[in-house]
């Protein structure tokens, strides 16, 4: 029986795929077919069984993350939507927080919202801040949208009342109506997509939501078609923003809830790897063509996010909390206004990509500066699928080299130098924001480039340890294999905390949890395999925003603990907690997850300590004061024990590992390098 | 001492290492702070200064209107102390506009000296605004005040560490004299670990790099920025142009209170010269402004237009001549109130970029919503009685621009604060938003129209309150360019439960809403660019569908 992951990206299609009884596992690339993204797939997995020895009818689990969500809104790409609001407040879309995105920037524009004001249908109906009806929702009035729906010529609806999170009576009558009507036309509905406080968030959450369904239904539809005529009925789980699967079915309903989901599974995949190596506390740093997403992972943890936005609209729904820098192997170098050296954030791309490439680009970026280097191999990337030409690099960093005066080894280590300290610069702020010192994690990372420049980023922050997983270029899609099914619910309702309304939180509580059985129960989930886990939303009272509250256990729970748990909360959050403070809940969360059972890749057997066989050497430039002859290695070859004292570059199939000369790097039993950096 | 060279490598890494410095004091205030207004709204910033007072770098997210002030405190602190009177462990604090470089009293800087191996290497500072500093009214800020005393507590360049000890009878002093004294002594604790940890990066940084290399990056840093800033101003056409607008009222009887500016270019020299002779003199009302908020104005106008990715630093500030006369409402004179300073630097904004128009007409934009309409409504919850207060400023058109239209309902130029959520405003207030919207038809037409103002309809549940507000571009429409229409100017209407409508004055304060009556806050929408005549049919079909033109 074999779980197979498939990530597909803006280039390639990765497989990596897993038998559950056996632990043998198999990985590899796809170039991705972005017209039709579901044929990559479908090749894919035919090749499986003729190439890989994975017959198609040993597939049980298919888990999926893609980017057709997040593509359609970067192309704006979606529905012609309708958005039906409550009277007086069409524009609220549109009027977002009354924010520009660059406030020195007098022509930068937060983007239009993706639904027309004329298909913005203002609704006779209130709710009021406590949930009751002020205003009634009639049917004359559902009849008279209806009219207004029938002759716009729209695809998909939207519907967001004020507070429909306290009351979620007319969003939910005039949405039952509707579908009854317009069998064609899905409806997003903001106490199903996302039923929490804050009007502008959630409806325009909403309205994404509505924005990608039809999309979304299509392309799904066409995956589960062709998935059950090729294989049969397999279970198909698709990659949350939030790192968790959800059915393919839910996927249909939310698709905006795989928005962010893209760079999600290699965090996950990165999770699984710090733990395997025992070492709780990373730093990832997922460096790809053009940009570096950084994520803190602490005790095997990482953290969600609900302010993250794409394309400059806010999607208030968790998603791993991610950091992204513009700087990746495609970045360019230039000189600014005011002739200082930059590199990034602006990239090469893919097409015409790094002057090495070949494909016509002429602008040096630190692909090409690696290469000058000799970090990376002129026999190219892929296993010589894909050659690079040196003198195109040179010739593209040469007028550099020139501005600077100094030589052309010297001008591409300070592209690298420089592209370093950017990125230092992002994981310092992400670490301080978070109250946390880089030098307590150790880095981890992944991506096409990430290990190419993780021993100097290591350095600049002064971090000791670097732990390069054992497939960095395919992390995403054996991350998607350690995923769990899992689902978000939440309930709205401000309530301030005491002895006298505990009875009230409990209740509430419950609620939700009741909520999350059912959920179990219409995933056909075992007890046994259910994990559910309880957070607060919490906040003194006067104060805008929230802090999460893990609730460990309700049985044991008391007024005075959760104001206590708080108060540590907010203390690590903001360096202080003052406790006479008046506190209140906003939101109840619960994250129900399954308990995935899978087992672990084979690994070869150990055999002590040893050096292994370089392949190969050739000159590398470490400093500017000369090239070292530098051993090559072969990663695939190297087993665990394995001990290379820098310096050295470790290569593979997708992906180049550098050790520095100080540096030792040494195998470990879950096959990841670890290099101990020297200070 | 001698100095060296860098590299231009060196260069942009130690650039970059200073850079990280002011950001992470400015996260490391926002996290820790108490107020809201620090730690929501991001109203602070974080800098670092060498010890000539020169701004080497600014945090990224710091406010346009703060750009200056720090810079103002190191001047005071090295008028009023000999170098080596400045000790390691000293730390100071101040916030008054006129002894002590500040722009408006609820503004309280910090000041920290660097020293490494006994020397002075440079300051590192930050400024945040205090949810309240003393004075006539809760949050130091409402109008109706006439001079400095009445708007809290000033403080001059005082010590508030000596040695590395805190000077407690400082911060007693500080304290008794603001409203919630728990707070702000938590708001100034967050402000001294910031320069704690700015200090202390500074010192890694030195210790990376060399005292030389970081002190000739300094001087290299302003230097090239000021290169790049008079490369800008020597590519413009030579001219003098004027300019002028006119505020609507001080709100304690001054009107139509006229600025004006000739703009002097010199691409030769180069020299860019803001003369602001013929503005009015300074006025009773609260809307003064000290050089320094001046400065940092006409600065943000001139980043704006000529190369917004220029750095905030001295090199920027150099680059720039502005004279004003003394006694004017532009630079008050002491004891002149200047708490409500945001609404004429928005119009400063306004003014400099109207100067513009001629010279740079890709760049400039109609005249926008020059204005921080500030909404206060106070009273009794009936189903609590406590008392509570809500206040708000509310955005409204940008002007419309060479290649597009203005942007709709929006924060202008030097502010870009946040609206609160109609779910917040009614669940923490006995308050009903009836509608917030467009206001439709307001942005002036043209051949890319301004921006449409904001309308927001509120009322009070069956309660009476009290409505205050401070409103501006009330009678002075904001202009239109190269022929575009005015936008319409914003208006506070008070409607009773039958319907009938009454128009408020600009700055009302006091006023009276019934239960059942609301008050309607209307902002202006921005001038429009070029002719209407010149519409393409396009944009006219879809002013009409979307409805946000009920004309042609």
């Amino acid at each position: 029986m074999w779980n197979v992951g498939v990530d597909v990206g803006g280039t390639f299609t990765d497989f990596f795929a897993v038998n559950a009884k056996t632990g043998m596992s198999v990985s590899f690339k796809r170039p991705s077919t972005p017209e039709t993204p579901a044929t990559a797939i479908i090749n894919g997995l035919a090749e499986l069984a003729t190439e890989r020895g994975v017959p198609q009818e040993a597939i049980n689990r298919l888990c999926h993350g893609t980017t057709v969500a997040t593509n359609t809104l970067i192309q704006r790409k979606g529905a012609a939507v309708a958005l039906l609001t409550t009277d007086g407040f069409k524009d609220l879309i549109e009027i977002g927080r009354q924010v520009r995105p660059r406030i020195y920037d007098l022509q930068a524009d937060f983007p239009r919202p993706v639904v027309d004001r004329k298909n913005r249908i203002e609704v006779k109906e209130r709710v009021s801040a406590s949930g009751e009806i002020m205003v009634d929702l009639t049917s004359e009035e559902i009849d008279r949208v209806a009219a207004l729906l029938e002759v716009s010529s729209v695809t998909a609806c939207a519907i967001g009342f004020l507070f429909s999170f306290k009351n979620t009576d007319h969003e939910k009558r005039l949405a039952a109506e509707l579908r009854a009507r317009f069998p064609r036309i899905p409806f997003s509905v903001s106490s199903e997509v996302h039923p929490e406080f804050r009007e502008y968030e959630r409806i325009s959450t909403t309205v994404l939501n509505a924005y990608l369904q039809p999309v979304m239904n299509s392309y799904l539809g066409e995956l589960e078609r062709q998935v059950r005529e090729r294989i049969g009925p397999i279970e198909v789980n698709i990659s949350q923003s939030s790192g968790g699967l959800m059915s393919l079915d839910r996927a249909r309903r939310f698709p905006i809830r795989t928005a962010l989901s893209g760079p999600a599974a290699g965090i996950v995949g990165a999770t699984r790897m710090a733990r395997k190596s025992g070492i709780p506390d990373v730093i990832t740093l997922d460096m790809g063509g053009t940009s570096a997403d950084v994520a803190l992972v602490r005790n095997y943890q990482f953290d969600l996010a609900y302010d993250r936005s794409i394309e400059g609209f806010p999607i208030r729904l968790p998603a791993i909390d991610i950091n992204a820098v513009g700087a990746g192997g495609g970045s360019i170098a230039w000189f600014d206004r005011d002739g200082l050296l930059k590199v990034g954030p602006e990239s090469a791309g893919a097409h015409p990509g790094p002057a090495c490439y070949g494909l016509g680009g002429i602008a040096a970026t630190v692909t090409d500066a690696n290469l000058v280097l000799g970090r990376l191999s002129s026999h190219g990337l892929l296993n010589g699928a894909m050659t690079l030409d040196i003198q195109n690099a040179r010739r593209a960093i040469e007028p550099i080299a020139v501005k600077l005066k100094l030589s052309l080894e010297a001008a591409a280590l300070g592209m690298l130098n420089i592209v370093c300290a950017n990125m230092v610069r992002a994981v310092r702020s992400v670490s301080v924001e978070r109250g946390h010192d880089p030098r307590e994690f150790a880095l981890l990372p992944f991506g096409g480039a990430g290990p190419l420049h993780a021993a100097d980023i290591a350095k600049a922050l002064g971090i000791r340890k670097v732990i390069v997983p054992h497939a960095p270029g395919i992390l995403c899609a054996a991350g998607l294999i350690y995923s769990d099914l899992t689902e978000g619910l939440v309930k709205t309702a401000p309530i301030k905390v005491s002895a006298s309304t505990f009875a009230d939180i409990l209740n509430l509580t419950r609620s939700v949890l009741e909520d999350a059985d059912k959920w179990y129960e219409s995933e056909d989930v075992k007890t046994e395999m259910r994990r559910t886990k309880i957070v607060f939303d919490m906040r003194c009272v006067g104060q805008n925003f929230e802090i999460p509250v893990d609730i460990q256990d309700l049985e044991t729970f008391t007024a005075d603990r959760l104001r206590q748990d708080f108060m540590r909360e907010h203390e690590r959050a903001y360096g202080f907690a003052n406790l006479e403070e008046q506190i209140e809940i906003v939101n109840f969360r619960v994250t129900t997850r399954v308990e995935t059972n899978f087992v672990e890749p084979l690994v070869p057997i150990a055999e002590g300590p040893h050096a292994p066989d370089p392949i190969d050497e050739r000159l590398v430039w470490f400093s500017d004061a000369g090239p070292s002859t530098t051993k090559i290695y072969d990663r695939d070859t190297l087993k665990p024990c394995a001990i290379i004292a820098g310096p050295a570059i470790i290569s593979q199939f997708d992906s180049t590992t550098i050790v520095h000369p100080g540096d030792a790097a040494n195998v470990d039993m879950a096959l990841n390098i670890i290099i101990e950096v020297a200070s | 001492m001698k100095i060296g060279k860098v590299d231009l490598i060196s260069l942009e890494i130690i650039n970059n290492a200073l850079r990280s410095v002011a950001d992470e004091m400015f996260i490391s205030l926002m996290k820790s702070a108490y107020s809201t207004n620090i730690k929501e709204r991001h109203d602070h910033s974080s800098a670092v200064i060498d010890v000539r007072g020169r701004l080497v770098v600014q945090a990224e997210k710091s406010l346009a209107i703060h750009l200056g002030s720090m810079t103002g405190l190191i001047d005071s602190i090295l008028d009023q102390y000999a170098i080596d009177e400045i000790k390691p462990g000293d730390m100071f604090v101040a916030n008054d506009p006129y002894c002590a470089g500040g722009s408006h009293l609820p503004d309280v800087n910090l000041a920290l000296p660097v020293f490494v191996a006994g020397e002075l290497i440079c300051f590192v500072c930050n400024i945040a605004h205090h949810a309240d500093i003393g004075g006539m009214v809760p949050g130091s800020m409402a109008g109706g005040m006439s001079e400095i005393y009445q708007e809290g507590l000033r403080i001059p360049v005082v010590r508030l560490f000596s040695k590395g000890e805190l000077v407690g009878d400082i911060l007693k002093l500080l304290l008794l004299n603001a409203r919630v004294p728990e707070e702000r002594r938590g708001d100034y604790y967050a402000q001294i670990s910031s320069c704690r940890l700015g200090a202390r990066r500074v010192e890694e940084i030195v210790e990376r790099f060399g005292r030389n290399q970081v002190v000739v990056s300094f001087d290299e840093i302003m230097k090239r920025t000021r290169s790049r800033v008079d490369n800008a101003i020597a590519s413009l056409p030579a001219g003098t142009h004027v300019f002028e607008d006119v505020m609507d009222d001080d709100g304690l009887g001054t009107e139509n209170i006229v600025i004006k500016l000739t703009l002097t270019i010199d691409p030769a020299a180069p020299r860019l010269m803001f003369d602001f002779t013929g503005t009015h003199s300074q006025v009773l009302g609260n809307i003064n402004t000290t050089m320094n908020a001046t400065r940092a104005s006409v600065l943000y106008a001139v980043k704006a237009l000529l190369d917004p990715d220029a750095p905030n630093n001295q090199g920027l500030i150099d680059a720039v001549e502005i004279f004003v006369p003394s006694g004017t409402l532009l630079n008050a004179e002491f004891p002149a109130a200047v708490a409500a300073r945001a609404n004429t630097c928005q119009r400063i904004v306004d003014v400099v970029i109207g100067g513009f128009v001629d010279v740079l007409p890709e760049c400039v934009v109609g005249g926008a919503n020059g204005a921080n309409t500030t909404t206060v409504i106070a009273g009794v919850d009936p189903d609590t009685k406590r008392q509570y207060v809500y206040f708000e400023t509310l955005g409204g058109g940008f002007g419309g621009r060479a290649t597009k239209d203005g942007k709709d309902g929006v924060q202008v130029h030097i502010t870009n604060t946040s609206n609160l959520p109609i779910e917040a405003i009614e669940t923490e207030y006995p308050l009903i938003v009836e509608r917030y919207e467009f206001a439709e038809d307001s942005g002036g037409q043209g051949r890319h129209r301004g921006g449409l103002g904001l309308r927001r309809v509120i009322k009070p549940v069956a309660h009476s309150a009290i409505f205050s507000g401070f409103g501006e571009r009330f009678f002075n429409a904001p202009w239109g360019i190269f022929g575009g229409d005015e936008g319409r100017p914003g208006r506070f209407t008070l409607v009773s439960a039958t319907g009938t409508s009454k128009r408020l004055i600009s700055k009302p304060s006091g006023i009276v809403i019934a239960a059942g009556e609301a008050i309607v806050i209307e902002t202006a929408g921005g001038g429009g660019y070029g002719p209407a005549s010149e519409r393409s049919p396009e944009s006219i079909a879809d002013d009409l569908e979307s409805g946000k033109y009920t004309r042609g």
